[in-house]
């Protein structure tokens, strides 16, 4: 179907194109405790074209995708490109190229969702549970994803990777009380060790939740950052380096620039990495066909280069960008101990702890902290935090330890000052 | 006009009914879901314009469930060729016998669920539309969309950009077991506008509503009037401070009242969490969870929505379930497996984000009722509170009863006025028997809106719809 479409094409006078393949195999397995509520398996495959039509003597380009069903007919799939056609010829927009690099061969992974599916049971099982901490349910997702690409500059690759996901949801109980804590770990395969360890911290997290006193009314203080939560503080650096929000002039972090006026915290320095251990995206193209070129996008506060599309990374004036799916932030300066002087709120579970990546507003209902001062420490829950990025980055701080959670690595704790705190008593 | 039901679900429907007539030998179960939607988004700003035929809910697949000795299994797959369903049939047996190799490995044991009951049924439902997305004429719309931009840019003060968007989807979907044979198509439609600028200290500020409803791309046209509310919303946020932390008197806006209908009493009584002991809500039936003036209603059928379907994912018809009545819990809302092991009925609430996803109990229109007084009534009862408007996000804690919403904006109430001063952002969090304790005040009126898409957890979006009067409560803003 891959070389009809082409064909076809073709045929219509359509000389400008991207063409993607993609099987998804999925193998998913749900759990009430340690009993199998459903399996699921799916096998799914689906054609993506992206046309393009020059428009105005080449100064615009008109572009229109969608997918084509694998189960089309002839004259289904003849309509769905003539329609994609007409619609690109409405949409113009200033005129960019396609990738025309030519790629070198990709190794193949091999993918065994068998394999991958067994070791998430197993890891499950192997959980310590006690009489007041256990696990509730969990979702296990495999899946072998195979892509096909190509454009009508003749760039072509193949790709097979794994993406797996397990959905935890813990218990934690004491007399009548009974709360929840629920993970979601992303990566390529299982780690199992890795996994049971996860799941055990979440329990211990659970035990102290169920002894948490009330948030106090502390209006402004020091936060302390140490779990998965401060990938959204991070994320905000990534986006803000996007090609697209600097095209659209939604961020200003343009080449060159001091990120922030910093005063006495750690500069922050964003690295596009093609590929991280075990993460669910661990390849060297883009979904346009650009090869991955690692770079500092951010070198010490200091803005060096932007990711996108080729689209908008063109548009800023880059042709060997590319779409960037892993980042590393270095660590900083500080030790763990360093970090941890003075009064300050741990905070380790939030209802949906967000960063607005445009507006850069730092928002979340506190589930779970520790509020440290005077050589106490209280646990605590409910009220929220919030404040934002941009008053909070020149003082940050964050440990010389980082940590890899799936796509990202970060800093291990991340300090940030000064924040708002709404409390319950 | 009807929304015609698809014409390849309609030629495949025999080599269904053939797959789930072999299946049956040798399952004690056995469905089978067929979709295929089609529609489009279209988007258009100053910096960049795109079109695509997907959205949300485009799709064409199948997925089985089968059940044999007490165990339900599905399979997902969107290649079938209808002269020879055996190479599926085999692909199935061969697959979950895979699985089950690895369930033996690993001495798992099976949590035993009854089978499904199947009474016979048939029906064919095409809702009617205006448009369709397939067929309409996109030349307008993108005209119309970037008009909508260019005006939005001459008229929103300091705007970097202003992004219309427009999306449309055609919905056709069969359920076909031993005993049913359901059908039907429908046409849902969303639009938004959103306009960015930079305030005085250089924070971007986002102004963003939309317009949702069951219907084809004729319910874009409300977008202009969206448009002319535009300007004095960012007015609002280029000149909002942030909130003094605290407890205060709030009147929430319908589209608030639905985010807590969402995330409060929507979430919080998905029986499937009921099985998994995952939800408070199951130990509160037939007890009070909010004031006399709190009754809220779900289902497909409440309302005419971008989620108004005729049956659900699992083949069950779409309900109207009276969750709370005059503040008392009485039921949830429950797909057909949680009400098979929970010994109660099904409400047509058992949805998929797509065909290759689960099943699992979702909500669709999530509604307050109406009250008795006027929003005027309800401002001057307040001595110093905020009226809160537009939804950026919400998270549920069935198990513990707490609430989170994020809230765009909050206009200051002193002495029953508003004072002109907007707070942005705000954060709304508290016990929900608390906030729904609390209400004192509902107005006549009522809004569904049904923009975007909700989550369970951090996956499995669909479309949903909520919305109810102005409420009046207290909670804690941060």
């Amino acid at each position: 179907m891959f070389t009809i479409i082409k064909e076809k094409l073709h045929a219509l006078g359509c000389e400008i194109f991207e063409l993607t393949e993609r099987t998804t195999t999925a193998w998913e397995f749900y759990f009430i405790r340690h009993k199998l509520d459903q399996n699921r398996a799916s096998c799914v495959k689906t054609f993506e074209v992206k046309v393009y039509i020059p428009l105005d003597d080449g100064k615009a380009l008109g572009s229109a995708s969608g997918s084509i069903n694998p189960t089309a007919s002839d004259s289904e799939m003849d309509s769905a490109l003539k329609n994609l056609i007409y619609q690109a010829s409405l949409v113009k927009n200033p005129a960019y190229t396609l990738t025309d690099k030519a790629l070198p061969a990709i190794a193949q992974t091999r993918v065994d969702v068998d394999a991958i599916a067994e070791t998430f049971i197993t890891a499950m099982q192997a959980v310590h549970e006690t009489e007041t901490e256990r696990i509730n349910s969990y979702e296990i997702f495999v899946r072998e994803i195979h892509e096909r690409f190509e454009n009508s500059n003749g760039v072509t690759y193949e790709i097979t990777y794994p993406s797996s996901m397990i959905e935890v949801v813990v218990n934690a109980s004491h007399d009548n009380h009974e709360i929840e804590l629920y993970r979601n770990f992303r990566s390529g395969v299982c780690n199992g060790e890795k996994l049971t360890r996860d799941v055990e911290e979440a329990m211990r997290f659970g035990k102290d939740r169920l002894v948490a006193g009330a948030t106090p009314a502390l209006e402004k203080s020091d936060v302390i950052f140490s779990t998965e939560d401060a990938v959204e503080i991070y994320d905000y650096f990534v986006y803000r380096m996007s090609a697209g929000l600097q095209f659209r002039k939604l961020s200003d972090w343009t080449k060159g620039k001091e990120i922030a006026e910093y005063t006495t915290g750690d500069r922050v320095s964003l690295f596009a990495a093609a590929s991280l251990e075990n993460s669910s995206a661990s390849y060297p193209v883009d979904s346009e066909g650009a090869w991955i070129r690692e770079r500092y996008l951010i070198r010490s506060g200091k803005s060096e280069d932007t990711w996108g599309t080729r689209q908008m990374s063109e548009y800023l004036g880059s042709k060997d960008s590319s779409q960037v799916y892993n980042f590393i932030v270095s660590g900083g300066s500080a030790s763990s101990e360093e970090l941890h002087e003075g009064n300050y709120l741990e905070l380790v579970e939030f209802s949906d702890f967000q960063v607005d990546p445009v507006g850069g507003d730092i928002l979340g209902e506190i589930r779970l902290g520790y509020w440290h001062h005077d050589g106490k420490t209280d646990v605590i829950t409910g009220g929220s935090v919030s404040g934002t990025m941009q008053e909070a980055i020149p003082s940050m701080r964050f440990t010389r330890e980082t940590e890899q959670y799936n796509t990202r690595v970060i800093p291990k704790e991340t300090r940030l000052y000064n924040l708002t705190i709404t409390g319950i008593r | 006009m009807k929304a015609p039901f698809s014409p390849y679900l309609n030629r495949i429907a025999p080599c269904i009914k053939q797959l789930v007539a072999s299946l049956s030998e040798e399952y004690d179960y056995v469905s089978i879901l067929s979709t295929d939607s089609v529609g489009f988004t279209v988007q258009m700003s100053q910096r960049s314009k795109s079109v695509t035929n997907s959205t949300m809910t485009t799709e064409r697949g199948n997925v089985v469930r089968v059940c044999r000795d007490g165990l339900y299994s599905e399979y997902a797959f969107n290649e079938i060729d209808p002269d020879h369903p055996e190479t599926t049939i085999q692909e199935i047996r061969r697959t979950l016998g895979r699985q089950m190799d690895i369930l033996r490995k690993t001495s798992s044991p099976v949590y035993l669920t009854g089978i499904l009951p199947d009474e016979p049924l048939e029906l064919f439902v095409e809702k009617e539309t205006e448009r369709l997305p397939e067929t309409d004429k996109l030349e307008q719309l993108v005209a119309f969309l970037q008009s909508l931009s260019d005006r939005g840019m001459e008229t929103i003060p300091h705007a970097l950009d202003c992004n219309a968007r427009g999306m449309s989807t055609h919905i056709s979907k069969m359920f076909i077991s031993k005993n049913r044979f359901l059908r039907q198509s429908y046409v849902y439609t969303e639009g938004t506008l959103a306009a960015f600028a930079p305030n005085e200290a250089g924070e971007m500020k986002t102004a963003y509503k939309g317009v949702s409803g069951l219907g084809g791309p004729e319910i874009l046209d409300r977008l202009e009037d969206v448009l002319a509310q535009m300007p004095k919303l960012m007015e609002e946020l280029l000149g909002s401070e942030k909130i003094v932390p605290g407890e205060y008197e709030i009147i929430t806006d319908p589209g608030i009242t639905g985010l807590i209908a969402h995330e409060a009493f929507g979430h919080g009584v998905e029986m499937d969490m009921f099985v998994k002991e995952r939800a408070l809500g199951a130990q509160y039936i037939g007890q009070r969870v909010g004031s006399d003036l709190v009754t809220m209603h779900e289902g497909a059928r409440c309302e005419e929505s971008v989620t108004a379907y005729a049956f659900d994912d699992e083949g069950t018809l779409a309900g109207d379930v009276t969750e709370i009545d005059c503040g008392i819990l009485r039921t949830g809302i429950c797909d057909a497996l949680s009400a098979l092991r929970l010994g109660s009925q099904p409400t047509g609430n058992g949805k998929r984000e797509n065909f290759a996803h689960k099943a699992y109990t979702r909500m669709t229109n999530t509604i307050f009722d109406s009250g008795t007084a006027s929003f005027q009534e309800m401002l001057a009862s307040v001595k110093h509170g905020y009226l809160l408007s537009g939804t950026e996000s919400g998270m549920e804690d069935p198990k513990h009863w707490g609430i989170q919403c994020i809230i765009s904006r909050g206009y200051e109430i002193k002495d029953g006025k508003l004072t002109g001063k907007v707070v942005s952002p705000v954060i709304m969090t508290g016990y929900v028997p608390d906030l729904l304790g609390n209400i004192t005040m509902a107005s006549t009126d009522r809004v569904v809106e049904g923009n975007g898409g909700c989550g369970k957890g951090y996956k499995e979006w669909v479309k949903v719809a909520d919305g109810g009067p102005y409420l009046k409560t207290k909670a804690r803003l941060g």
